[in-house]
């Protein structure tokens, strides 16, 4: 079973992921194929000429965020999803034992944090997680639209973190927890395309793609 | 009693609406993390001492969430309900932000659309009358 999880089915996973990705980014390409040119989102500054490089109007561009989006009313929380998101993606991609793992199966690895500044990442993730829970059960306005669902997409999120965790520092039975990191890995890898945690992908389609006031692209695909 | 209150509801209908709609609006739906973000967006949230009913997702849930979850099977009562929810507590606006960036609108829309293809809307001479105004 243990060899199982840990070898064939971490490749079954992965084709569920990226197969599930692709196949979901296909339907919203057909769905949105209409296009038209409905909100014109003009320069934040229009007296100023672009004339700037394109690192300082990305720059520019990405401070500008803070003033037009959910930054400016919810600065806290906001910050707190981006630490969540941020170090969600980081830390599996760049941790010394995933690397050492990918190595010894294909040859091939990215560059590894050191452990102490992963760990401490896994905690920040562990952390935000937990605020998440808090806020679904004690803020009342989360409290009336949260189902039972969303406290399975947020174990499923935040499983692989808290086993990574106590295998890492060797807390409990390590065999077990070990088993229980990876299986709980291959189950968010399976479940993203197709649950709420398709929002991986769907934030920058829907932000980018679709024609919106509130794009941060030049949309013009229509649903 | 009014003609519009007694018309029965032709669920095949609401079910063929929303099977037309569905891979978008089944799409925008699952992907609401229910992060409660797009509360402030909304001034009837804000002018109700923040009032959890008026918040946009609490409204796109309620109204068009339920309709899907219940595969178009609803009754009279239901949609009276979900017509206070679209119309009562949407102005449909068009101010609400989600920070995913789901067209909450379009989704309020679709809800009305669909109240309206089984003649329940609000009337002018229910105004005073109509507690749910």
């Amino acid at each position: 079973m243990y060899e199982f999880i840990r070898g064939p089915m971490v490749s079954i996973s992965f084709m569920i992921f990226i197969i599930g990705l692709l196949y979901q980014a296909f339907k919203f390409f057909a769905l949105t194929r209409k296009k038209e040119l409905i909100f014109i989102n003009l320069p934040f500054n229009p007296d100023k000429p672009p004339r700037k490089q394109w690192f300082q109007r990305v720059v520019e561009w990405f401070l500008s965020l803070r003033k037009r989006t959910v930054w400016r009313v919810h600065p806290v929380m906001t910050g707190i999803t981006c630490i969540f998101h941020i170090s969600l993606f980081i830390t599996p991609l760049f941790l010394l034992g995933h690397n050492i793992l990918l190595d010894e199966a294909w040859g091939m690895h990215f560059w590894s944090f050191p452990e102490s500044f992963s760990d401490g990442l896994t905690w920040a993730d562990l952390l935000c997680g937990a605020i998440f829970l808090f806020r679904r059960i004690f803020v009342r306005r989360v409290r009336v639209i949260t189902t039972l669902y969303d406290y399975i997409v947020l174990l499923i999120t935040v499983a692989p973190f808290l086993t990574g965790t106590f295998a890492y520092h060797q807390w409990f039975e390590y065999q077990t927890v070990i088993f229980l990191h990876i299986v709980a890995g291959e189950v968010m890898f399976i479940a993203t395309p197709f649950t709420k945690l398709g929002h991986m992908l769907f934030f920058f389609f829907y932000r980018f793609f679709i024609g919106s006031e509130y794009s941060f692209g030049r949309g013009t695909r229509m649903w | 009693m009014s003609t519009q209150e007694t018309k029965p509801i032709r669920t095949d209908e609401i079910r063929r609406m929303l099977k037309k709609k569905r891979a978008k609006m089944k799409r925008l739906l699952s992907h609401c993390v229910h992060c409660s973000l797009c509360a402030e967006s909304c001034f009837l949230y804000m002018a109700h001492d923040k009032d959890p009913q008026y918040m946009p997702s609490y409204k796109v849930l309620q109204s068009l969430g339920k309709l899907y979850r219940k595969r178009g099977k609803v009754d009279r009562p239901f949609l009276e309900h979900i017509k206070g929810i679209v119309w009562r507590n949407c102005v449909l606006c068009r101010r609400c932000y989600c920070p995913i960036g789901i067209d909450i609108p379009s989704m309020i829309t679709f809800a009305r659309t669909i109240c309206r293809s089984q003649g329940v809307y609000p009337r002018v001479d229910e105004s005073v009358s109509e507690s749910w105004l």
